[in-house]
């Protein structure tokens, strides 16, 4: 198990930015679209038969050709005076007991990609994620940005519609970043190294919906070109928000319809369009969890697992 | 070779055996009831665990028809023929180390020139239908070998099952394998298919020459086939959905569950 290197780039103090799957995709979207707008060439992977099970094997005429892991892929670029690795992770590994990165396999993920970070003498290291709170999906979602040490705390509050955890009320400064989005910033910090996490704020109510949320990735996506300045086509991620939103107009509709949903749930959600900032209201967390009771029974559905499998 | 994985009671000598790999869940039972059919008639002995562990969820223990179960996986050996026989059950964690706990003892200790798995595959036929084996190879060579068995060349792209995932492994270290994949009618599925157990030991038996009696399993099937058949006459409409697959008509999702609750039912209460 380690890191497998197809050529060693000669690169200058670069930048990593790391993106797997989470609440929404919001954050392997985001830096997935960097690393395709920019073109960025691969140079390694992370081999990932003790990280993953398989999740396609392919047998033609009697003969087993192959079986598809989750991949997990470097590339590099250079853009003006900056080089730049990009690390895109398919899957968080887990140990089978929690849907999200935790534990030792977690552990050594996060060891192998600074590994590289290190090895090619990267100074910061991003990740970026989810913020799941109480916006509606109509809003412009804001990034929550949280860095490692106190030092990158001056150049956040200079990202346009970036908010630090101390400045979302109620909060105090305190929270939690789960998965390898924490895991990866706790790891750098413990290495010496600089990474934050930027995370797009995504509606409660879609947390657990099988569908991306590409406005919260485009919020990211905004902050990640304006720091490197340069100019990506955000058309393809508009095109998909509005397919997105869609289906999620279709799904409240089907919510609002359910018999015996308590008639305040329309109300709750309905009343987060008007509020134009994130804050621990206008519900509280009891009726929060109330209404993604009804929701997850709505994605209940969504689960495919009893497919045949040989 | 992960020596804490394994618990070894006995150190038997072996001349290249092959090894056969059952699981102890699988449709119409297919898989426990040939390792353990196999085992009975070569006088299978245990000679190797693999610890629990690091595989299974040991928080709490699984109660099955009013048993508590915990997880098993053994290899057995025959002084008779030249065969190593695997049961397990498919780990909850860590499945590459597991598989390749396994493949450990079969190329380490066992020096195997060759891996069998065994799988039902859930089928839309009936029961009075002839039944196709299907195989998966992890290399061509095994393929030839095996020509001359009627074995069906499988085409498929899905989830992997334990056993094409453990045939890949074997296959990335070298050793020659096949999944053989018998049909299972989908209304004996939760029950037991003793037509689809007697093709896979008959060819284990051709295979191997182990001379296999396939009495018991004779009367096995021959008593289930009857109490289907009895069914058939009580329940007009199991019949005639029976009927239609004979006639290779397809069923409506409704049918089917009526069908595979009309089966299980009078199976299970006839034991």
């Amino acid at each position: 198990m380690g890191v497998k290197l197809y050529k060693e780039p000669e690169l200058t103090n670069p930048t990593m930015f790391c993106g797997w799957p989470g609440i929404g995709n919001i954050g392997i979207i985001a830096i997935d679209t960097l690393r395709g707008a920019l073109r960025a060439e691969q140079f390694g992977e992370i081999e990932p038969y003790e990280f993953f099970n398989p999740q396609k094997v392919v047998i033609e005429k009697g003969l087993l050709k192959d079986l598809d892991f989750p991949s997990n892929k470097f590339y590099y670029h250079r853009i003006k005076n900056q080089d730049l690795i990009f690390f895109i992770g398919q899957e968080q590994p887990s140990d089978g007991r929690t849907r999200y990165a935790e534990g030792q396999k977690a552990y050594q993920m996060a060891n192998l990609v600074l590994d590289v970070a290190e090895k090619f003498g990267c100074q910061r290291v991003y990740t970026s994620g989810a913020a799941v709170t109480q916006i509606h999906h109509t809003a412009r979602p804001r990034v929550w940005a949280v860095p490692n040490n106190h030092t990158l705390i001056g150049e956040i509050k200079e990202y346009d519609n970036t908010i630090l955890m101390s400045g979302i009320e109620g909060r105090g400064g305190q929270g939690a970043i789960t998965g390898l989005n924490g895991l990866l910033l706790g790891v750098a910090k413990k290495r010496g190294l600089d990474a934050l996490c930027l995370m797009g704020e995504i509606p409660y109510y879609l947390q657990a919906a099988p569908w991306p949320y590409p406005k919260g990735s485009k919020s990211v996506l905004e902050v990640l070109a304006k720091t490197l300045d340069v100019k990506i086509d955000l058309s393809q991620l508009d095109n998909l928000a509005t397919r997105v939103e869609k289906s999620i107009e279709e799904f409240l509709e089907t919510l609002y319809s359910t018999e015996g949903l308590p008639s305040h749930i329309r109300d709750e959600i309905e009343r987060l369009k008007l509020t134009t900032e994130a804050e621990p209201g206008p519900i509280t967390e009891e009726e929060q969890k109330k209404i993604m009771e009804h929701i997850d029974e709505l994605f209940k559905g969504e689960d495919w697992n009893d497919e045949k499998q040989l | 070779m992960m020596k804490n994985s394994f618990k070894f009671l006995e150190q038997p000598q072996f001349e290249n055996p092959s090894v056969i790999v059952g699981w102890n869940e699988d449709a119409g039972k297919l898989s426990p009831k040939v390792i353990e059919y196999l085992n009975r008639k070569i006088k299978g002995r245990c000679f190797c665990e693999i610890e629990p562990a690091d595989f299974y969820s040991l928080g709490a223990v699984a109660i099955e028809n009013d048993v508590a179960q915990f997880p098993e996986n053994k290899f057995y050996y025959s002084e008779t023929a030249n065969l190593v026989i695997f049961k397990g059950s498919e780990p909850h964690f860590e499945k590459y180390t597991f598989l390749n706990a396994i493949v450990d003892v079969a190329e380490h200790y066992c020096k195997a020139k060759e891996l069998f798995t065994i799988n039902g595959t859930i089928a839309p036929i009936a029961h009075t239908s002839a039944r196709r084996m299907s195989a998966v190879f992890n290399q061509q060579g095994l393929q030839k070998k095996l020509q001359s068995y009627g074995l069906e060349d499988m085409t498929w792209e899905g989830r992997p099952a334990i056993s094409s995932y453990l045939l890949w492994v074997a296959g990335k270290r070298g050793i020659p394998g096949v999944s053989l994949w018998p049909e299972i009618p989908f209304y004996l599925a939760a029950s037991e298919d003793f037509q689809a157990v007697k093709l896979t030991l008959r060819f284990l038996d051709k295979k191997f020459e182990l001379g296999l009696d396939f009495k018991e399993l004779d009367e096995k099937i021959s008593d289930q086939n009857l109490k289907i058949t009895d069914l058939r006459e009580e329940n007009s409409d199991i019949n005639r959905y029976i009927g239609m697959l004979e006639s290779s008509l397809s069923l409506s999702e409704e049918e089917q569950m009526e069908l595979i609750k009309g089966i299980t039912e009078i199976l299970e209460e006839t034991g």
